[in-house]
């Protein structure tokens, strides 16, 4: 490589971003959906349509743990840990969570609150609603390997924007230059102005995005300082107790009850969250968490704490109590939670959230165009980079070009029809939601790869396009609730979920229009399709 | 952004710049952190963290060497000779620490 470091920085960010970019792409789509995950599970959980949970006495919270404790000592006495999710105005339900070990499979059920019998299916729309989108953003569904394969993906949108950053001459020029409808120059100008309109905010969010998993990502210094003790090592970052290693001996929890009721009077809060550590052992011990309030938490970087309260879950005895509204920790960590805050938009409210849903459809939008750039530029003049398999690595870029963006638009937009479509009583019916939508993400890619790029671009943008103008329709049908009607009650939650589909819809038509224009001058011009297998071996 | 035609002589430097880059870039990150949090000036826990949010500058910045170099032998080295003085640095301060 005797080049000069433009060019060297050029390969970088072509090659690097490349087989990156799909990934990347659907780590921005769905982070940036993710952003609205409260409102996508309101739509999806018909919470519009349900009336106000009403709040419960000390009595009722004590009999609901209570029952949670008899069901969790028959399904798991000996866990990892239990954790019990009081009923709150999101969810009536009482939630049990369980882990046998560390290394098994996190459980959960939920419990009617005054019986402790397990909810049946087909009693509420069980769906994991919007979260879905914020767990394939950071781990694509595929736990500790997906978060590593996310956070490579990460350091390479590290790499290629500063690379990009060298091979721009003139970046202030570029933020004023848009020639559209000129080809390859017209998606090399959008892939520009879009990242560079929105540059402080990819650096912000990618490397936030890094540091929300430090731990994780660079265990170097806990392992060389703290001999890789993690529990140790956090309880000394937090200013909390000392971690309680497992003793082998059996004993048996407490009563919950009175111990949640202890630390609600200690902390001065209803308690939302109770969790017992290694349930069965004798180091188990129970913390109580106050309920968070979001409200009061929205104009602060820097968390603070719902208030805590941590028990001996055998003696009984008060290990450590955290007053609401304190926060632990030295300087740096207060720098670590800020930017924690910051990647996950947990301060200001819908303004800044739309703010940041804009720029993450911006940057996800600049990761399409640099894709459809690679190739837009290679159909015309190819580069017969891989020699004589160059047609071939032609064609499976223009078919994961075409899947990982069309086929995840769309398999996206096709959650909210599974949503509405499968049935109530079908089992463990959320993770079959996410099943179909794996599904069709991956029958986006068999039609990729089944038709021409042209075709395959015009035909998924026209189903997402459909998909997304008859959402409201489909609600209507399905639970007659819609967007009038939610818009007349003043359900800012479902109408924005829909309204926000429509404006997808009309982009989306906007783009087909574009499509099929150019196809017919190019037609009127007796030119053939730009087709990347035909201009590839041509070339 | 005219990569050229990749041949069988050209492809071994090329591959191991990428995994200079990607492993060795890693190691690097991995050793400043280390180094680093000797020389934060803050509690333990709080330096260790306070190095570790730094370290994916490092490792960015490692990668961009490791293509800007002019061959991959100078890539490597410009790796290894400060990861080997970071590492002999982290190694002194440990055990002055152990002394003190």
């Amino acid at each position: 490589m005797k080049q000069t470091f433009r060019q060297s920085m050029s390969w970088l960010h072509t090659w690097g971003g490349l087989w990156f970019t799909w990934i990347l792409f659907a780590i921005f789509l769905t982070g940036t959906l993710g952003v609205f995950d409260d409102p996508i599970s309101h739509w999806m959980r018909e919470k519009g349509k349900a009336g106000e949970v009403p709040a419960m006495s000390a009595e009722e919270r004590a009999r609901a743990v209570t029952l949670a404790q008899d069901y969790l000592v028959r399904q798991a006495p000996r866990a990892e840990f239990w954790s019990i999710g009081l009923p709150d105005e999101d969810e009536p339900a009482l939630r049990v969570f369980w882990r046998e070990t560390e290394a098994s499979p996190f459980q959960k059920r939920t419990l009617d609150p005054a019986s402790g019998s397990q909810l049946k299916p087909g009693s509420a729309r069980e769906s994991e609603g919007g979260h879905h989108f914020v767990h394939m953003h950071f781990e694509l569904h595929a736990g500790t390997a997906g978060i590593w394969i996310v956070g490579a993906a990460t350091m390479a949108m590290l790499v290629a924007l500063l690379s990009g950053i060298v091979v721009h001459k003139k970046i202030f020029a570029d933020f004023f230059t848009f020639r559209p409808g000129k080809g390859q120059r017209s998606w090399l100008d959008g892939h520009n102005v879009l990242a560079v309109l929105t540059l402080p905010f990819l650096f912000m969010i990618t490397y936030t995005g890094l540091i929300v998993f430090w731990a994780t990502y660079m265990p170097a210094g806990i392992a060389a300082r703290y001999d890789g003790d993690e529990e140790r090592y956090f309880s000394a970052l937090t200013d909390g107790p000392p971690a309680r290693p497992r003793q082998f001996i059996e004993a048996a929890v407490a009563p919950l009850a009175p111990l949640m009721l202890r630390g609600e009077a200690a902390i001065a809060r209803e308690t939302g969250f109770v969790v017992v550590e290694h349930p069965g052992d004798r180091s188990a011990s129970v913390r109580i968490f106050g309920r968070f309030d979001a409200e009061a938490e929205s104009d602060r970087l820097v968390g603070r704490s719902s208030g805590t309260a941590l028990f001996d879950a055998i003696s009984g005895e008060v290990i450590d109590v955290q007053k609401p509204n304190s926060v632990r920790g030295g300087t740096v960590l207060a720098v670590q939670q800020t930017m924690n805050a910051l990647h996950f938009v947990r301060f200001g409210a819908y303004p800044l959230k739309w703010l940041y849903f804009l720029s993450g459809m911006a940057g996800a939008a600049m990761l399409a165009a640099g894709a459809i750039l690679f190739m837009v530029k290679r159909r015309k003049n190819a580069g017969n980079e891989f020699g004589s398999a160059t047609a071939g690595v032609y064609r499976v870029v223009e078919v994961l070009n075409v899947a990982a963006i069309g086929g995840l638009v769309l398999a996206c937009i096709a959650y909210f029809w599974i949503n509405r479509l499968l049935p109530l009583d079908v089992a463990e019916r959320a993770t079959r939601e996410i099943e179909l939508f794996f599904a069709v993400w991956l029958a986006t890619l068999a039609h990729a790869a089944w038709r021409t790029p042209h075709r395959a671009w015009c035909e998924q943008l026209a189903a997402s396009a459909f998909l997304c103008l008859a959402l409201p329709l489909l609600n209507l049908l399905s639970t007659g609730d819609w967007l009038v009607a939610a818009l007349a009650r003043g359900d800012g939650e479902t109408a924005g979920v829909e309204l926000t589909a429509l404006a997808f819809g009309l982009l989306f038509i906007a783009a087909l229009r574009h499509l099929w224009r150019r196809a017919a001058a190019a037609d009127a011009r007796d030119e053939t399709l730009p087709d990347a297998t035909a201009t590839a071996t041509g070339g | 952004m005219n990569a050229r035609p990749v041949t069988p002589r050209n492809h071994l430097p090329l591959f191991s710049r990428i995994v200079a880059a990607i492993v060795g870039g890693y190691l690097l990150a991995s050793i400043a952190t280390v180094f680093l949090s000797f020389i934060v000036p803050a509690s333990l826990p709080e330096a260790v963290l306070g190095a570790t949010l730094f370290s994916f500058a490092i490792y960015t910045a490692a990668i961009i060497w490791v293509f800007a170099a002019r061959n991959a032998t100078r890539a490597w080295l410009g790796l290894l000779l400060p990861g080997a003085g970071l590492a002999v640095a982290s190694f002194c301060l440990q055990l002055a620490k152990g002394a003190a």
